[in-house]
């Protein structure tokens, strides 16, 4: 708090990063309309004590309340500049996903059509034209999931996700998942063990979005692991509360990374390293998935040795 | 099934692409289908040619999509259900449509053809 404090004040530096001059940065207005009040009170207190007439007084306390409202509007101003960027950037960023959204589908169906064709023996594709296609519709499923989960944030951000609530039994969405996951597991050559200690247990969520939540959870535990290692999946009831536990014994977290781990767009120092894909949208969105269902995420992690991340939902009644 | 028995599909998307693919998977499956780039010549076919169930996507030119399923369901045609199909997944787009009566709502980057075709046949049963 305090060293964040001491950053602040280097206003040069903070305004560089957010590329902003002088009179729009509130770092650098904030500096300044303290100084001002500073003087301001050193000001009144050497005037009172010199001058007894109030014209004196009043004129000099009116000049600079109107100096530091000045200021004032330049700080909203800045603050107003940063929100509007913001929004800008989001926007943005919803436009471009948009756009992509249609060639990406015209790839996923048109490679549909293709798979599914119904011809002559030799219209058929052969087996090394099978692989290259299925090359293809992999690569376009990962551009798919990037553009989905930029459009997801954004919508999560907006309060315009939709989130259709069921009763759902979690046991039944992590095999979904882990089989969904079966080209990484085999590419990575890592192995997944699911174990069930809630066999009944059912919570209440949106089944589409807790695989999104779920995917991003295993699948990095899959990514960040070594070659040959294992993952776990558990499952298990504590105080009417669903846990799913997801541990794996890959590169983990440097501990002064920890607190930043859900923020958006955050990547580990080791999980660049280790695997360069990846933006830092996956936690973020599955905490913000997960606050939506009333559960809560947290983790434990060492760098070298691994990581485990532990979802805790409340058990559906009934 | 018989020529005359072919179900009839209006497919509005102003993607040629996504057109092309949907209407060979719909022509795989024996449906009888007719296209439509724009909001404007979508409604007018949908007029005009009575079909039995509307692929209808939100961003089109002329009349967008809200535009051609509020007309579509003031009109005679109102029976005919209309299945959307879009990238626009916000909630407030979502309820606009269903406000508006569309019978159901797909999200093309997350269907697969096959999906598409079940929700089609779901409606023609």
């Amino acid at each position: 708090m305090f060293l964040k404090f001491i950053d602040d004040l280097n206003f040069i530096s903070s305004c560089r990063k957010y590329r902003l001059g002088l009179w729009q940065c509130p770092n650098f207005l904030f500096l300044a309309m303290g100084l001002v009040t500073i003087v301001v009170m050193l000001g009144t207190y050497f005037i009172s004590q010199r001058y007894y007439s109030e014209t004196v007084t009043v004129t000099s306390v009116s000049l600079v309340t109107i100096f530091i409202l000045t200021i004032s509007s330049f700080i909203i101003g800045g603050v107003k500049k940063i929100a509007e960027a913001n929004i800008m950037k989001s926007e943005f960023i919803s436009v471009i996903s948009h756009q992509l959204c249609t060639p990406l589908s015209v790839i996923k169906w048109s490679l549909e059509v293709l798979k599914t064709e119904k011809g002559e023996e030799d219209d058929k594709l052969n087996p090394k034209q099978l692989i290259f296609l299925k090359n293809i519709e992999k690569s376009n499923e990962k551009m798919l999931k990037l553009v989905n989960d930029l459009l997801e944030v954004i919508r999560i951000d907006q309060g315009r996700s939709i989130f259709v609530k069921d009763k759902v039994s979690l046991v039944q969405l992590a095999q979904e998942v882990i089989e969904d996951l079966g080209y990484l597991k085999a590419a990575r050559n890592v192995s997944v063990n699911l174990r069930d200690g809630s066999p009944l247990s059912r919570v209440y969520v949106d089944p589409k979005k807790m695989k999104i939540a779920m995917e991003n959870l295993i699948g990095n535990a899959i990514k960040y692991s070594e070659e040959g290692d294992e993952v776990n999946v558990i499952l298990r009831m504590e105080n009417k509360k669903v846990m799913l536990i997801v541990e794996d014994h890959g590169v983990g977290i440097p501990r002064y990374q920890h607190s930043q781990v859900f923020e958006k767009f955050f990547r580990s120092n080791n999980a660049s390293r280790y695997r360069t894909e990846g933006v830092g949208l996956g936690l973020y969105l599955v905490r913000a998935i997960l606050n939506n269902f009333g559960g809560e995420v947290w983790f434990e992690s060492e760098a070298n040795k691994g990581s485990t991340f532990y979802v805790s939902l409340p058990a559906a009644v009934g | 099934m018989g020529e005359q028995d072919k179900r009839k599909i209006l497919i509005i998307e102003d993607d040629k692409s996504l057109q092309n693919a949907l209407v060979e998977m719909l022509t795989q499956e024996k449906y009888e289908t007719i296209s439509a780039f724009d909001g404007e010549e979508g409604l007018q076919k949908a007029k005009d040619e009575k079909p039995d169930l509307i692929l209808l996507d939100i961003i089109l030119p002329k009349k967008d999509g809200y535009e051609v399923l509020a007309e579509i369901k003031k009109g005679e045609e109102k029976n005919i259900p209309v299945l959307i199909l879009t990238n626009l997944e916000e909630i407030d787009n979502v309820q606009k449509a269903l406000d508006l009566g569309a019978t159901t709502f797909m999200v093309k980057s997350d269907f697969s053809l096959k999906d598409v075709l079940e929700k089609v046949k779901e409606n023609l049963k």
